[in-house]
């Protein structure tokens, strides 16, 4: 899939790298207003959904950032209304008997007690797609690639005729290792719009790396979820600036497109969930 | 228009003429090598008419039927006189031997010294590329691009890169001509050299504003670059061995005085120095190019000469996983032909193709392997006629048909998974068509007019297939075209005007308008660029893009004509101008026409040269202040931004001293405002990332760009009866080792997440390079 791809186009940076030095330096950045972060879903997984508020700071903040805290969360799903509960500050959670449902539009409304940015009341909303199971995973080794080899994760499932977008997360032994935006794998199905996907690949998991080391007998969870082209765009987005810049790929630098009203930034999003568990060979 | 119609007759032209006067025509060659000589002045000495030499090296003057004396005169050449006697038109051909040239003279154009003052020509630069061999280089190879840019207007797009802006135009608004074939990458590697092999380049001509009415299809420059053809006299042979690269040129008759033959092979291995990095998994890398130049030339008779233009190259790259290819590959038939002294005709055929490959080596295992391949191919056939009108009256009329193919890419073996084995991009064909008339006109002794126009035309050709798109730019329907099917057409006037006013002797005023129209892009949203290039046609979704570029300058010869200084001013607006979305997906996109924004741009300047041709010392030295914008409704929230070619200040310095007979020491030194960039003005975090927010576009800078280079070159003992010549030259890159950034980049600590700071990577430290060049 496109992942492959993508994972070929750095052997032009290699001949840059060849070539190049990096060294730190004093880059002294202007500072902007301060504007309300939201990040938060709802799924079909059962139990708390949650949503974070912070806010944004300086770049060179160095630190947490700050939390907002008293404000009141609520979610709605056009007929329900759920209240938020701050259970530690800035996490406001729903209670642990949520449960969503597919083809609802959820919307999440967050009052601040005091104004950010000018504004004290924010908005946003999401449609729970119909959900797209997932039927089976798979993980194959190989030994030759990497510096320790690399497991290919690989799925099983059927594509709609519509044009769908895709975020896959993986477990460990309950550790969560697409557990940073960086991390979170996600496409758009125009390589395979339509077909029956059989055994296409969603990641490597590099065995150099502590965080994505598989042993024989693992226990693997591989979720599916079906997201919609606005929060597959926020993520694209995202990815894009963390992957950071270099004249042969990169465009300049822009604001990461999100979903939320009144120029806070991050996303809300609803999402079904199709999960497969399998045991590493 | 009568007249012009009159022109398309040329015979008859000719008989009208013929009662009044003669024409005396014919071509300029080097003695030595036979090569045609352009650029030289042919003067009839009695009436004090002359003119130049065309690209050929043809000439044709209008005279008064009778005795006639002439001569010609050429830098680094010795000056002929002729006398004849003529009562009906008169073909003929001259040599002219080169004087003796000091080592490490520096000619940027083979001209008459007051050149600069006279001719009806700005915004024009030409090279001749066996004088800037002393230049300093990076990495031993001496790039005619690289000196381009040391000049006023001419700005590279990243560090060491042959990519080009002019006049803060795009790097794809650049028409980059192979005897007529575009080449689509002019660039090897990653553009840190260009395609042009210097040995089997006669001379490169770049135009920044007046381009000339017989070429369009591109907004901001011409770069005509012709090859060099064989010596019709004897075999020669010029080689070099360098630090990453070696080349040889051979050429010479096949026929002696008739058929000639050219052909030059250049290779890199700049390969060999992997084993040295630092990474290890670079060190079995493989990294190199190849270049391969052909050129035939056959005399039929003194009035129809053939030519033949070949190039390929190709550049790989290639380590475990993965395998880079790329290349251009052109081809030119050229049939020159003699309709009378007064008409002259070119017919050519032209091919150009590049294409890219990448994917798995070919034992790539299982679902790992891929290979994906794109090209963009051109068919032209263009005619283009040289007409004397009168001795005040010079015109050019010509037509072309350049018929593109886009094969934006196909991927196969992207997952044998998914039952689908391969992913195809929607390929396009078009049909750029020209035609176009010309005058230059010397109204009176101090005033030359040059006007013209050209009519474009664009067409998408079925089979293809067009999208729709709402208005947030989400495709939402699709129409498909049938074979050969024209489904859209473009038409544009591009009218040019230029005028050369001579205040005296020594001075003149020159100014010029032009209209431009291009309707191919490059889809490129980065300074640098890929190899990958992505050339995408207007359609129904993309407009073609304008530019107007008006300019006006003064020239002036000063201390006996040993030094020329000049000022320019230009001014240029760029409508429909297309940039490209935040964060725009460009690969393998067949929705690609969704991820374009269009607005306007303009860009404006001041050029300052003086330069110093003659003597112990010589070079130049210029100062341009150039800016460059673009507003966009749907860009930067519709507020003007700097565009990334935006260099406000800039400073070359060139200077070449002959020591001795022997040895010539070389200098360079210049500086740039640094580029704009994006940076954060705040950060959120966001899936346990650091999420950057952002103001405005390009509101930031890197740091001035500066950097001094040094060449030495010593030439080989001369013996009388040596049959070989040689030299060896030293150049040293960035010799102060300024690490001029190539990227900016903020990365978070290693041990905590929360911590940024901010990193530069440049590429080039200090290289040293050496190289041996011989010629027998």
């Amino acid at each position: 899939m496109i992942n492959k791809v993508k994972k070929i186009l750095p052997i032009l940076l290699a001949v840059s790298v060849l070539l190049s030095c990096t060294e730190r330096i004093d880059l002294p950045l202007d500072e902007s207003s301060v504007r309300l972060v939201v990040e938060g879903s709802v799924t079909t997984n059962p139990g708390v959904q949650t949503i974070y508020l912070t806010e944004t700071t300086d770049y060179y903040y160095n630190q947490k950032p700050p939390v907002v805290t008293g404000a009141d969360v609520t979610i709605t799903d056009g007929q329900n209304l759920f209240i938020l509960s701050e259970t530690s500050p800035g996490i406001y959670q729903t209670s642990s008997d949520f449960t969503s449902k597919e083809g609802f539009t959820y919307t999440l409304n967050i009052k601040l007690i005091k104004p950010i940015g000018g504004f004290s009341e924010f908005n946003a909303s999401s449609v729970l797609k119909p959900l797209i199971s997932l039927d089976s995973a798979a993980t194959t080794f190989f030994e030759d690639f990497g510096e320790q080899g690399l497991w290919e994760v690989n799925c099983w499932f059927q594509d709609q005729q519509t044009t769908d977008f895709y975020r896959f997360d993986i477990y460990r032994n309950s550790h969560l290792v697409t557990h940073k935006l960086e991390k979170w794998l996600v496409t758009d199905d125009k390589f395979f719009n339509g077909d029956y996907v059989n055994g296409g690949t969603i990641s490597y998991l590099e065995q150099s790396s502590d965080n994505e080391k598989l042993v024989r007998g693992d226990m693997l969870i591989v979720e599916m979820s079906s997201i919609s082209r606005e929060f597959y765009n926020y993520i694209q987005d995202a990815q894009a600036e963390l992957r950071g810049s270099n004249p042969l790929f990169s465009g300049p630098g822009a604001n990461v497109r999100g979903n939320i009203s009144n120029g806070a930034i991050g996303f809300f999003a609803a999402y079904p969930v199709s999960r497969v568990m399998i045991i590493v060979p | 228009m009568t007249q012009y119609s009159l022109a398309l007759f040329g015979a008859d032209a000719d008989t009208l003429l013929q009662q009044k006067s003669i024409i005396l025509s014919g071509y300029v060659s080097d003695a030595e090598n036979g090569e045609r000589l352009a650029g030289v002045t042919v003067i009839e000495t009695n009436l004090r008419t002359g003119v130049s030499t065309d690209a050929y090296g043809f000439y044709s003057l209008n005279l008064p039927s009778g005795k006639w004396d002439i001569q010609l005169s050429s830098i680094g050449y010795k000056t002929v006189n002729h006398s004849g006697l003529s009562t009906r038109n008169t073909i003929h051909d001259f040599t002219l031997e080169r004087s003796e040239t000091q080592l490490g003279e520096v000619i940027i154009e083979a001209k008459r010294t007051d050149e600069n003052v006279r001719a009806p020509a700005m915004g024009m630069v030409k090279l001749d590329v066996k004088t800037i061999k002393t230049i300093p280089s990076l990495l031993g190879e001496i790039d005619v691009v690289r000196v381009l840019q040391l000049l006023p207007g001419v700005q590279s797009t990243s560090e060491g890169s042959t990519g080009f802006s002019v006049r803060g135009g795009g790097s794809d608004q650049n028409l980059i001509l192979l005897d007529d074939a575009s080449v689509y990458n002019s660039g090897h590697m990653l553009g840190f050299f260009s395609i042009f092999n210097n040995d089997a380049v006669k001379n490169v001509t770049l135009y920044k504003g007046d381009i000339p009415a017989a070429y369009g299809g591109r907004l901001s420059s011409l770069l005509d670059v012709e090859m060099k053809e064989g010596n019709p006299g004897k075999i020669g042979v010029a080689g070099s061995i360098g630090t990453i690269s070696s080349k040889l040129t051979i050429d010479g008759p096949i026929i002696r005085d008739r058929t000639t033959f050219l052909i030059g092979a250049r290779r890199t291995y700049a390969d060999i120095f992997l084993p040295l990095a630092k990474e290890e998994d670079l060190r079995d890398n493989k990294l190199y190019f190849w270049d391969l130049n052909l050129k035939l030339s056959h005399v039929l008779n003194d009035k129809n000469r053939l030519y033949l233009t070949g190039y390929s190259g190709m550049d790989v790259f290639k380590n475990d996983y993965s395998i880079v290819g790329f290349g251009n590959t052109t081809g030119t038939l050229r049939w020159n032909h003699i309709i009378s002294g007064s008409l002259f005709m070119n017919l050519s055929m032209v091919y150009s193709r590049y294409n890219y490959d990448l994917g798995t080596p070919e034992d790539g295992t299982g679902s790992f392997s891929f290979l994906w391949a794109s090209y963009i191919s051109d068919y032209q056939p263009r005619l283009d006629f040289t007409h004397l009108l009168t001795d005040k009256h010079k015109l050019r009329y010509g037509i072309s048909l350049n018929y593109h193919k886009f094969f934006p890419g196909e991927i196969n073996g992207i997952g044998s998974s998914t039952g689908r084995s391969y992913f195809r991009l929607p390929s396009s064909n078009a049909l750029e068509s020209g035609i176009y008339v010309s005058d230059e006109f010397k109204v009176a002794g101090n005033l030359t007019l040059k006007y013209g126009l050209r009519f474009s035309m664009f067409q998408n050709i079925g089979p293809g297939t067009s999208y729709k798109y709402d208005s947030e730019y989400i495709p939402v329907d699709s129409i498909s075209f049938p074979s050969g099917e024209i489904f859209n057409t473009y038409t544009a006037f591009e009218p040019r005007f230029a005028f050369t006013y001579l205040l005296n002797e020594l001075s003149s005023i020159k100014g010029s308008y032009s209209h431009t129209v291009q309707f191919i892009t490059l889809a490129q949203n980065s300074s640098s660029g890929t190899p990958l290039n992505i050339w995408f046609p207007a359609s129904p979704n993309v407009e073609p893009q304008l530019c107007d570029q008006f300019s006006i300058g003064y020239f002036r010869n000063i201390l006996n004509d040993m030094y020329e200084i000049s000022g320019e001013v230009y001014y240029k607006n760029f409508r429909r101008v297309i940039d490209f979305r935040d964060h725009a997906e460009l690969f393998l996109n067949q929705y690609l026409e969704g991820e374009l924004r269009t607005g306007n741009g303009n860009s404006y300047g001041i050029e300052t040269l003086i330069r110093k041709n003659e003597g112990f010392f010589t070079g130049w030295l210029s100062y341009t202040y150039a800016r460059s914008f673009r507003i966009v409704p749907e860009i930067n929230n519709g507020k003007r931004y700097p565009s990334i070619y935006d260099k406000p200040h800039s400073v070359n310095l060139v200077t070449t001293f002959a020591l001795t007979r022997r040895i010539a020491a070389s200098a360079t030194w210049t500086y740039a405002t640094g580029l704009p960039l994006t940076l954060p003005t705040g950060r959120a975090v966001l899936g346990n990332s650091i999420i950057p927010v952002y103001t405005d576009r390009n509101s930031y800078r890197m740091d001035d760009y500066h950097r001094l280079d040094l060449s030495f070159t010593l030439k080989g003992k001369e013996k009388a009866g040596k049959k070989w010549h040689s030299d060896l030259n030293l150049s040293i890159y960035n010799v102060y080792n300024r690490h001029n950034a190539w990227a900016i980049n903020i990365v978070p600590d290693e041990t905590n997440p929360y911590v940024t700071y901010a990193e530069k990577t440049y590429l080039f430290a200090v290289i040293p390079a050496l190289t041996w060049n011989i010629r027998f």
